[in-house]
Order: C-alpha cells, then sequence, then structure tokens
C-alpha cells in the first residue's frame, strides 16, 4: 500500500472515532440522571460509541496490517466503476428538491416536476414519453394511494393546497 | 388424538367452504401485494382488511387476515431480488443473496426458490403449530427479557456474517447504526436523546426509513451514475418465475430444516418475530456453511434459510396467541382485536369452547401456504413485468415510491426526509466500501436489544451474570460466542493444514 493511500484510507476511521468521542461527551448531558442502582438513559448510547471507537480501532489495525502485508491477500476489491459526477450532483439535488417542494407545492404538482425532470437527468430524451408518463404516472399513483389507500399526501401549502383539492376534485379522487 | 383428527377433519371441509376458501384468496393476493410495495407494509394490509370483518363470521375473518399475513411476510421478497428494494426489515437477508442472483442472472430460479421455501416453511410450521401448540406455548411464556436479549443478541453475532471482507468495517458500520437507533425518546427512562432540540427528532429514526433510503435510493444512485452504462438503457429481459426442481429442493434440506426450526421457534416467542428470525437463521447459515465467504455474493443457502424462517415464524407466532391469548407480534395483535371483536377471548379456554374455529384456522393456514405457492407466481409475474421498463423510467418511479413509503409510516414529511438523507448517505457507503446490511441490522435489533437488555438490569439489580445463570439464556449465549468464535477457528484450523502440508 502507497504511503499516500495509507494515510488516506486513515482518514474515515479517524473521522468517525473522532465524531462517537464527540457524541460520547454530548451523551453526559443527557438530562436524566439515572437513579439508585439504575443504569440510566446514557448508558446504552455511550456503550454503543465505545463499541463504535473499539471498531474504528480494529479498522485502523486492518489498515496497518494490510499496510505490511501489501499483497494480494490484502488488497481491496476490485476498482469501482467511473462515475459521472455532474449526472449524479443533479440526481442528488433532485432527490432533495423533490422532498423539499413536496411539502410546498403539494405531491401531484412536485411529482410530476420530479417525474419529468428526473427522467430527462436520467436519459429519457423524448418530449411526449417524457409528458405522458409523468402525468399518468402522477394520476396512477394518486388513485393508488389517495383514493385506495387514503393516504393523505401533503396538499402543498397557501393557493397550492387549493389546487390539490381542485385537482382531486376533477379526478373524482375526493 | 382421534379427537384433533376428527377436528382436523371438520376444519377441512370448513376451509374449503367457498366463502373461506375465497376468503384465502383474497388475502393472500392483498397480503403478497401489500408486502412487495414498499411503505404499504404487511401490518397495514391486515389493519385495512379488519373492517371489512365485522360482517363476517369469525372463521372468514380470521381466514381473510391469516392469508394476509402469510402472504404479506413473503410479499417483500419479490422486490427486494428484483429491485434491491425490500418490502420489509424481514427480507432484507432474502435480497442481500436474491438480488446478487438476479445480478448473477438466475432472477427467475431466485424467484422460485423463494416462493418454494415460503410455501414450505409456512407449511411445516402450520403442521408443527397444529400438534405441538400447547406445549411450546408454555416454553415460550417462561422467557424473560432476559433470554429475549439473548435471542437479539444471537441475531447480533450475524454481523460477523456479513462482515466478510473487513469486521472492522462491518463493526463500524453496525455500531453506527445501534447508536442512531438510540436517537429519540428513550422508551426505559423517557429521556430525550440526541435530539438537539428538535422535536421531529424526539420521535426518533424510524428503520424502514433508513432502510428504504439506504438500498433503494442508493442503489438508483449507483446504477444510474455509472459512467459506462448507455443512457436511456432498456433491460429488455422478462424473468420468469421457474420453480425449483425436487432435487434442488432436497439438495437444500438441511438448511430449509434449521430455517425452519429457527423460523418456528423465535416467531413463538412474543415480541422477537419474522426479522429477527430470518436475521439469525441467514447468520447461523453461513456459520454453518463450508464457503461463508461466499455469502452475500448470491448464494442459495442464504435465500432458503432466510425465507423458510421468515414463514416458519407465522406458524410459531400463531402458538402463543391460541394457547395463551398473547399476541407476539403487531400483526397477531390485530388478529386479537379480530377475534375479542366477534366475542370470542382467545387463550386456554378457546380450545375448548371453539375447537372447530381453532382447527380450521390451522388447516387454512397449511392450505394457504399451499395456494401461495400460486399467489407468489401471480404477483411474481406482474413485478417481473415491470423489468421491461426502461431503466431511467424505473429509477424514478422507484424513488417516488420511497418517498411515498416513507411518508405512508407515520403520514410526516420528517420520515421522507431522513430517507432522503439516508439514501444520499447509502450511495457513498457503496463508493467508500462501508458495509449497509450491518447499519440496517443494528438499526433495527438496536432498540430491541437495549429494551430487553436494561429491563433485564433492572430485574437483576445490575448482576450482568443472570445472562449466564438462566439456562436458556446461557445456552444461547453460548451459541452466539460460538458463532463469533467459528471463523477464527476455521482461520486456525486452515493454517494448521498448510503448515501441516
Amino acid at each position: 500500500m502507497k504511503q499516500e493511500n495509507f494515510f488516506k484510507s486513515l482518514v474515515g476511521p479517524l473521522l468517525i472515532f473522532l465524531l462517537a468521542v464527540y457524541f460520547y461527551l454530548l451523551a453526559g448531558q443527557i438530562d436524566a440522571p439515572p437513579g439508585p442502582e439504575q443504569l440510566g438513559a446514557a448508558f446504552w448510547p455511550k456503550m454503543m460509541l465505545i463499541f463504535l471507537m473499539v471498531g474504528c480501532g480494529i479498522k485502523a489495525g486492518e489498515i496497518l496490517i494490510a499496510r505490511r502485508k501489501a499483497g494480494a491477500e490484502a488488497a481491496p476489491a476490485g476498482p469501482l466503476p467511473e462515475v459521472n459526477t455532474p449526472k449524479l450532483a443533479a440526481m442528488i439535488v433532485m432527490v432533495i428538491a423533490g422532498v423539499f417542494f413536496m411539502d410546498i407545492i403539494g405531491f401531484p404538482l412536485s411529482n410530476f416536476i420530479f417525474l419529468l425532470l428526473f427522467m430527462r437527468i436520467a436519459g429519457l430524451r423524448k418530449k411526449l414519453p417524457l409528458l405522458l408518463i409523468s402525468v399518468l404516472g402522477t394520476v396512477f399513483l394518486l388513485y393508488l394511494f389517495v383514493k385506495i389507500v387514503y393516504l393523505p399526501l401533503p396538499k402543498g401549502q397557501w393557493f397550492f393546497d387549493d389546487m390539490t383539492i381542485f385537482l382531486y376534485r376533477i379526478l373524482h379522487i375526493i | 388424538m382421534f379427537d384433533q383428527v376428527a377436528l382436523l377433519g371438520t376444519g377441512l371441509i370448513n376451509t374449503f367452504d367457498p366463502l373461506n376458501f375465497s376468503m384465502i384468496l383474497v388475502g393472500l393476493v392483498i397480503g403478497v401485494l401489500a408486502g412487495a410495495l414498499p411503505g404499504i407494509t404487511m401490518l397495514n394490509a391486515i389493519v385495512l382488511v379488519l373492517p371489512f370483518t365485522y360482517l363476517m363470521g369469525i372463521v372468514p375473518s380470521l381466514l381473510l387476515m391469516t392469508s394476509v399475513y402469510c402472504g404479506g411476510v413473503f410479499g417483500g421478497s419479490i422486490t427486494g431480488i428484483l429491485f434491491n428494494i425490500p418490502g420489509d426489515p424481514m427480507n432484507v437477508p432474502t435480497t442481500w443473496e436474491g438480488y446478487q442472483l438476479n445480478k448473477k442472472g438466475f432472477v427467475s430460479k431466485a424467484l422460485g426458490m423463494a416462493i418454494m421455501c415460503s410455501a414450505i416453511g409456512g407449511f411445516l410450521s402450520a403442521l408443527i403449530m397444529t400438534f405441538v401448540s400447547p406445549p411450546f406455548a408454555k416454553v415460550a411464556l417462561s422467557f424473560s427479557s432476559c433470554e429475549y436479549f439473548s435471542v437479539v443478541f444471537l441475531g447480533l453475532v450475524s454481523v460477523v456474517v456479513i462482515g466478510t471482507r473487513s469486521i472492522g468495517s462491518a463493526l463500524i458500520s453496525l455500531f453506527i447504526g445501534m447508536f442512531l437507533a438510540t436517537v429519540g425518546m428513550d422508551e426505559i427512562y423517557g429521556a430525550v436523546r440526541f435530539t438537539f432540540g428538535s422535536r421531529i427528532m424526539e420521535t426518533g429514526i424510524n428503520f424502514t426509513t433508513v432502510l428504504i433510503g439506504l438500498f433503494a435510493i442508493g442503489e438508483v444512485l449507483d446504477q444510474l451514475s455509472q459512467k459506462n452504462k448507455g443512457e436511456g438503457e432498456i433491460i429488455r429481459t422478462r424473468p420468469k418465475t421457474t420453480l425449483p426442481t425436487f432435487g434442488e429442493i432436497w439438495a437444500l434440506r438441511n438448511t430449509i430444516l434449521r430455517g425452519l426450526g429457527i423460523g418456528t421457534v423465535i416467531g413463538a416467542i412474543p415480541g422477537t418475530g419474522a426479522t429477527v428470525s430470518s436475521f439469525v437463521s441467514y447468520g447461523v447459515e453461513k456459520q454453518v456453511s463450508k464457503t461463508p465467504e461466499k455469502f452475500g455474493t448470491g448464494v442459495w443457502e442464504g435465500l432458503a434459510a432466510s425465507e423458510t424462517s421468515i414463514n416458519a415464524s407465522t406458524g410459531g407466532a400463531m402458538i402463543p396467541l391460541l394457547t395463551l391469548g398473547i399476541p407476539g407480534s403487531g400483526a397477531t395483535a390485530v388478529m386479537m382485536g379480530a377475534f375479542l371483536l366477534h366475542g370470542i377471548q382467545p387463550g386456554p379456554l378457546l380450545f375448548n369452547k371453539s375447537p372447530e374455529a381453532v382447527y380450521t384456522i390451522f388447516v387454512g393456514m397449511l392450505v394457504c401456504n399451499l395456494i401461495m405457492i400460486l399467489a407468489g407466481l401471480i404477483t411474481a409475474k406482474f413485478f417481473s413485468e415491470l423489468m421491461r421498463v426502461p431503466e431511467n423510467i424505473l429509477c424514478a418511479f422507484i424513488i417516488t415510491f420511497c418517498f411515498l413509503g416513507a411518508f405512508a409510516l407515520r403520514n410526516d414529511m420528517a420520515d421522507v426526509w431522513f430517507m432522503a438523507i439516508f439514501g444520499i448517505t447509502g450511495y457513498f457507503m457503496r463508493r467508500y466500501d462501508l458495509p449497509i446490511p450491518p447499519m440496517i441490522l443494528g438499526i433495527i435489533l438496536g432498540p430491541l436489544s437495549e429494551r430487553y437488555f436494561l429491563t433485564t438490569m433492572i430485574g437483576a439489580a445490575n448482576d450482568f451474570t443472570i445472562f449466564f445463570t438462566r439456562p436458556v439464556s446461557a445456552c444461547l449465549i453460548v451459541i452466539s460466542i460460538g458463532l463469533l468464535l467459528m471463523p477464527f477457528l476455521r482461520g486456525l484450523g486452515k493454517k494448521g493444514k498448510k503448515a501441516q502440508a
């Protein structure tokens, strides 16, 4: 294992170890002091954090052993496939935006826009299928989850709330 | 014995009554579909059919609910094998092996094997339930939180199984999961932990949101972001479900028997159920395997062990309900509600007061598990059709289903946020080689282990030796330690052989 790779691979366990120490200190501030002969609410998370620190130690040990051996046995698995970073970033943004706007503009509209944009990012180019799948898919999901399963999906805020109800009425969902 | 056979005969006639039989069919289809759709759990489905039972008699009501239960515990395996999305936490071990088998091109056989193993597990456990219910229930009732902790500990030991390449990474992932499970209101002392003042965090992180996010969203991001994949690539294959031959089932007979035993026993212990049994069964199977390093890469034994134990736990879970009137899980609690709605109190007297109803349920479960092969084939065919959908469309809908699945848990957007965050985390865990299954195991079994451990400590005045002084608990702990040491002992054995050579 090269010197640079060795230090790089130690960063992860070290970071997790430091986070575990931080949360361990935080666990000491849990506002429920244990009564007589009680372990208290902080006992279990503290124990898990100690085990997590031990896990980090074991991982660091494994990395050290791998460095010493530097043979086939310790070699990591085959290289991971190359990543299309802009596409990945766009998909992550879409997932976050999908959740964010679901509460604000309501599920029907947010889901339609999400499907449209996500499929476009994922590589579907033809406009008509994009539009049809987004519209029909949203209507199908509304029927399945609102009409059949009675799931109160987010209707949105301000006038989006009225718009969603209007849409439900048109579709005979309510 | 004669009485029992006569009652079974009456049960058989009752089961094939047109109304009762149609309830089994309807229940199975609803159960398998609900189990397969992420976010709609088997428990949701049982609750949804409960109002329909008001108008029915006790026998069709219970047959409907029982078949939803049996179908529901199996359904989640279909989407697990096809899309790497387990319908329920109990289907996670099936997903580990089933999805890898799918990637290897064995999707048809994997679906068929899952259906057959589920049916065999469910059928045999129903048979066991029929004959050994009362003595079994007495043993299960003698369990205290100490034994429960030991059972959960046995489940956690399977982390050694999962951490094939690096024990360190597996332990880090497991304890992160167990730590995350402590966020929110503590069950024993009522204290608020690691919420940073947020009310949303007080309810804790629901393990299903983590499960959906880590598996489904992580997988979608991983699949679509790969550079060498053609954009808009269409998956043309439509897998048919191929049932395994008798020879293939016979080759897995020991695995199936172990899964059956573990599923029935753990299912009969109130409060544990199918999730714990599937993890334990998978873990035990890997430890007894001659090629444990292959687990997680698509191994038939892993799939069979998990599937058999999941459905075997259904028969087990009915034992304390029928014989003692103690519901051991959410599903059996709703069933108990149905009993009470019809003015029947489950328990020892049930066998004297309504023996025909009880034996109709027994026979109904046997028949239900046989018909499940058909229901499984139909549902698997329906979901297999989705494999023909272009990947970019399928992935967009998978994410939408994840949003809906997370929201449906508590009708709370916080769960959708957690799911999205864990989804993105899941992608980076894949990239940086941090195994996901141990974290899932930690989040699912963490709260159970904490509850049972602290309850035991309160009862035993913090005396840790109680786990070794109670015989059942001691046995389970010794088995767990044995399983933990097995890989090291195996390694030593190999070294010894090499040295001799």
